[in-house]
């Protein structure tokens, strides 16, 4: 076996440093260019042949205002049950033993394995009017089929695996010492969740979230086929694409695409933000 | 340690095992096509919208064994099937077409516009390159319970009918003109067919992608009472398992599918010659009866006859001609801010 | 529970100091009732489509020959993105996660993107790129080479809508670590590969693991932007979520839920790999 020389300590860090990351960094950066800016740059660079009145009228039109409205709200909403619920998937799944746990554990992976129009077609026959669990809503007058509630159910199911899988290894690697140091101090379990348990996990319950929204939003096939896409009802923001695609109108297609991206872009970077922020004061 | 070692080899393993099962699979995948005698083989690529598939894979194997018997030459086609707006758009964009077979004249002009097809395919072949045929049905609940017989009922209030969304679905703009042409014919003038038209889709609580998303969502809500579709899907549905009560409104459109050569494509494939032979076998009464056994209406009149009590007699029939042709079709009704748009945004708000 | 929020300074009490039963019950039905709800049902109901008429229909349906070929291409479609981008969210996941630079939080940003990219978008982008029409379209056509409508395209496709997976599940791990060890190893003499391959990956496997599931069973079960650049041409271009696809469209209903079943399996093969390592290391660790 040989082992590297010691670094020499007089050597000045800054220059190692650089020698020490560049291949890393370099695959990431070329990779990155290759296979998510260029198609980006595409999409821009397709948009902006529209002139720029011509952008902001078909950007704004109300059916669009309407749609991002649809599309971001019922997006986020369904990233944010997914943290709760999710983070407490995980927990269960780390923390407990129950009968068919390992099964449990395997079928949380599926919405991605299902492709996204049979995922929205399961649901619809699940939650429609005699499915399983629309015949037990409709009693109460919850219609779930043709409405945004649909489309929240198509969200939440295709990006249920994201905070489960994000806060799953985290909890694994972390010690149960210090929470039971925090119960043998006398700490409450609401306490020791709160104070102890919880800082570490938000990093990762974020990343879940950010992820789950950005999939939420982009998201296409399944809820297509619950929701009613009726303008100003529940008509989301891909399918508007998709509509222009279908007039031949690749430019028109591809403002909404971008404008999808922009406010995108500015969700995440709130939330990836938020756990920085929160990771320097945890 | 030695755990990643271990590791490491078990996953050489599993994935050495997995790399052999692939071949296997891919030695079953690509069963050797028998010998070639004669003429060196050639390939066609066919892209058609989806509903014609059991059409052409029942009738391409056909023709291969007529043309290997009459030109001693092996032919293999390419088939690709989707929504006929995102066949186009394929083609468009490079997927190498030879025939195209396509759900309305206005994709295949589209073709025409991108330089793909040379002006003129209308009149390559026989009925203005229309191949297959079908007319826009009522599809109601078992005995008709809301008596919904004709274009007039479904403007009624208390009546919920689906049909896909004009917007997404190019076939679905057949159904949109049926309904316009209904008002039409019944002596409306504009105003007071944009009207109906309104009160039409005020009853449609959901625009589904397709024309298969609608028959799904008719068959699983049953407060829906009607569903526009086409009458060689309404067949398909009833031939797959899944029968459906429809009339066919005695005022009507004909839905035209046209065919047509890419001719750029076969230029540079140089497989022009079967390319043309294939289209003009699909007008030969053996094989128009085909397209009648699974549900269009055959374009050739002999066939017609032969099937006429499969296919409920139409008294008025009207084209997509009747209203200038798809160009002016699609920029007064469904192009940005036209007739559907105004409706819909009417609706909405 | 919220009375016990507000009060400040914890008193040392019984009820405190053991983890009280009926917490893990409680929770365990919650979470399998949420479970239930938004993912058992809907997947139960996928199972039952499937086979309620027995297995011979969905037998027949798969041994044609072009849905063989679907299954390879979808096998060979993961085969060759899952690494590609394993090795790309490992750089990037080490790159992010050791640094301190401007523009941090923009980058990891930029990683998550893919998702938010409607999949239509995003076969739309390579289309714009490497269609006929496209920015590199006459350049490979001149050179003879078909990457939309071929195998290249599909790969750049999946690998865009799964680009994200492996770095973002890594990230979280190696903060959560910290970079204590590998700097021991490096004081030690280990070299980077060695740091890496000894410390580090041990460290991160979970995260690691996690990222290839979800990386594969995404890869599997993209339609959207594959079917964009594929042109789905049967037997050729063909992958298995476009032939269930197109087996709804035409009215085969239950052979398409079946070849999601199937789908569906295929891409949990990688959990398989997970149990069998977290058997392995459970085995190491006891001995």
């Amino acid at each position: 076996m040989t082992v590297s020389p010691p670094l020499p300590p007089t050597q000045p860090a800054p220059r190692r440093w650089l020698v020490y990351v560049s291949w890393p960094w370099r695959i990431t950066l070329g990779y990155l260019s290759l296979i998510l800016l260029l198609p980006i740059a595409a999409v821009l660079v397709k948009a902006s042949t529209e002139s720029p009145a011509q952008f902001w009228a078909i950007a704004t039109s109300p059916v669009a205002l309407s749609a991002y409205n649809v599309t971001f709200g019922t997006a986020l909403i369904a990233a944010l049950i997914n943290g709760i619920f999710g983070t407490l998937v995980a927990w269960v799944l780390v923390r407990y033993q129950f009968p068919l746990k390992r099964l449990v554990d395997a079928t949380i992976d599926l919405p991605f394995a299902l492709p996204t129009s049979v995922a929205g077609l399961t649901l619809a026959t699940v939650y429609g009017q005699h499915g399983w669990i629309g015949s037990l809503l409709a009693p109460f007058g919850v219609e779930v089929s043709f409405t945004r509630l649909g489309v929240g159910v198509a969200m939440i199911f295709i990006s249920l695996p994201f905070v489960v899988r994000t806060v799953q290894p985290v909890l694994s690697e972390m010690e149960r010492e210090l929470e039971e140091a925090a119960w043998c101090m006398g700490a409450s379990h609401w306490q020791t969740f709160w104070r102890v348990l919880l800082p570490p996990l938000i990093p990762a319950i974020l990343t879940g979230v950010a992820q789950g929204f950005s999939r939420a939003v982009g998201e296409y096939g399944s809820t297509v086929i619950i929701a009613s896409n009726i303008p100003f009802k529940d008509l989301i923001a891909p399918v508007l694409i998709f509509q222009r695609l279908e007039q031949y109108d690749y430019a028109g297609a591809t403002v909404i695409g971008t404008v999808l991206l922009g406010i995108s872009l500015l969700m995440l970077l709130v939330i990836n933000w938020l756990q920085a922020w929160g990771r320097r004061y945890a | 340690m030695g755990l990643w070692k271990q590791v490491s080899r078990r996953w050489g393993r599993v994935g050495a095992i997995a790399v052999i099962a692939l071949l296997c699979l891919k030695l079953l995948a690509c069963t050797s096509l028998g010998n070639s005698t004669g003429k060196p083989p050639v390939e066609v690529t066919l892209a058609a919208f989806v509903v014609t598939r059991t059409v052409h894979e029942q009738l391409i194997p056909k023709f291969v064994a007529q043309w290997q018997r009459e030109h001693q030459q092996q032919v293999t086609f390419s088939r690709s099937y989707g929504g006929s707006g995102s066949q186009t758009r394929a083609v468009v964009d490079g997927l190498d077409a030879d025939v195209v077979h396509l759900a309305l004249a206005l994709d295949t002009e589209r073709l025409q516009k991108a330089g793909l097809i040379q002006p003129g395919w209308e009149r390559e072949f026989p009925d203005q390159s229309i191949v297959s045929k079908s007319v826009v049905a009522l599809v109601t609940r078992p005995g008709n319970p809301k008596q919904i017989r004709d274009w007039s009922d479904l403007a009624k209030p208390g009546i919920t009918l689906v049909t896909a969304d004009p917007k997404t679905s190019g076939v679905a703009r057949w159904n949109f003109l049926a309904l316009w042409n209904g008002a039409i014919q019944a002596g409306a003038d504009t105003a007071q067919a944009t009207e109906f038209m309104r009160n039409v889709y005020n009853n449609v609580p959901a625009l589904t992608r397709d024309a298969r998303e609608a028959t799904d969502v008719f068959s699983k809500q049953e407060r829906i009472d009607a569903l526009i579709n086409y009458e060689n899907e309404v067949i398909l549905s009833a031939q797959k398992g899944m029968p459906l009560n429809y009339t066919i409104p005695r005022v009507n459109i004909s839905i035209d599918n046209p065919i047509a050569i890419v001719d750029r494509n076969v230029q540079k494939h140089g497989n022009r010659e079967v390319a043309e032979a294939y289209v003009r076998y699909l007008y030969t009464p053996e094989a128009q009866t085909v397209f009648a056994q699974l549900g269009f209406r055959p374009v050739d009149a002999q066939v017609a006859q032969q099937f006429a009590s499969q296919f409920p007699h139409v008294e008025k029939l009207a084209t997509a001609q009747t209203y200038g042709g798809w160009q002016k079709i699609q920029k007064r009704f469904f192009a940005d801010g036209a007739i559907f748009d105004q409706i819909r945004t009417q609706i909405g708000k | 529970m919220h009375s016990l929020d507000t009060n400040p300074l914890p008193a040392v009490t019984g009820a405190g100091t053991q983890p009280q039963r009926w917490v893990p019950t409680v929770l365990t039905a919650i979470a399998l009732t949420y479970l239930s709800l938004v993912l058992f049902l809907p997947i139960l109901n996928v199972f039952i489509q499937a086979f309620n008429h027995g297995f011979g229909p969905f037998w027949a349906n798969l041994t044609e020959s072009d849905s063989l070929h679907a299954i390879w291409l979808t096998l060979l479609l993961a085969l060759v993105v899952v690494p590609l981008n394993t090795v790309f969210g490992l750089c990037a996941a080490w790159a992010i996660a050791r640094h301190q630079f401007p523009g941090r939080v923009l980058l990891l940003s930029i990683i998550d993107l893919p998702f938010s990219v409607s999949p239509v978008v995003a076969g739309l982008m390579i289309v714009l790129l490497y269609g006929r029409n496209g920015w590199f379209g006459p350049w490979l056509e001149a050179i003879n080479l078909k990457v939309t409508f071929a195998f290249p395209g599909m790969v750049i496709a999946t690998a865009f809508v799964t680009l994200p997976f492996v770095a973002r599940e890594v990230i979280p791990v190696l903060e959560e670590v910290g970079s204590d060890q590998e700097e021991a190893a490096r004081i030690l003499g280990a070299s980077d590969w060695q740091t890496f391959w000894r410390v580090t990956l041990p460290n991160i496997r979970w995260g690691l693991i996690y990222g290839v599931i979800l990386t594969n069973a995404r890869a599997m079960g993209e339609i959207g932007a594959v079917l964009v650049v594929s042109g789905n041409i049967l037997g050729k271009t063909q992958t298995l979520p476009v032939f269930i696809e197109e087996a709804y469209k035409q009215y085969e209903t239950q052979s398409a839920y079946a070849a999601a079943v199937l789908l569906a399996l295929l891409a949990l093969v990688t959990l398989a790999i997970k149990e069998l390592l977290e058997r392995r290391t459970r085995i190491q660790s006891e001995a």
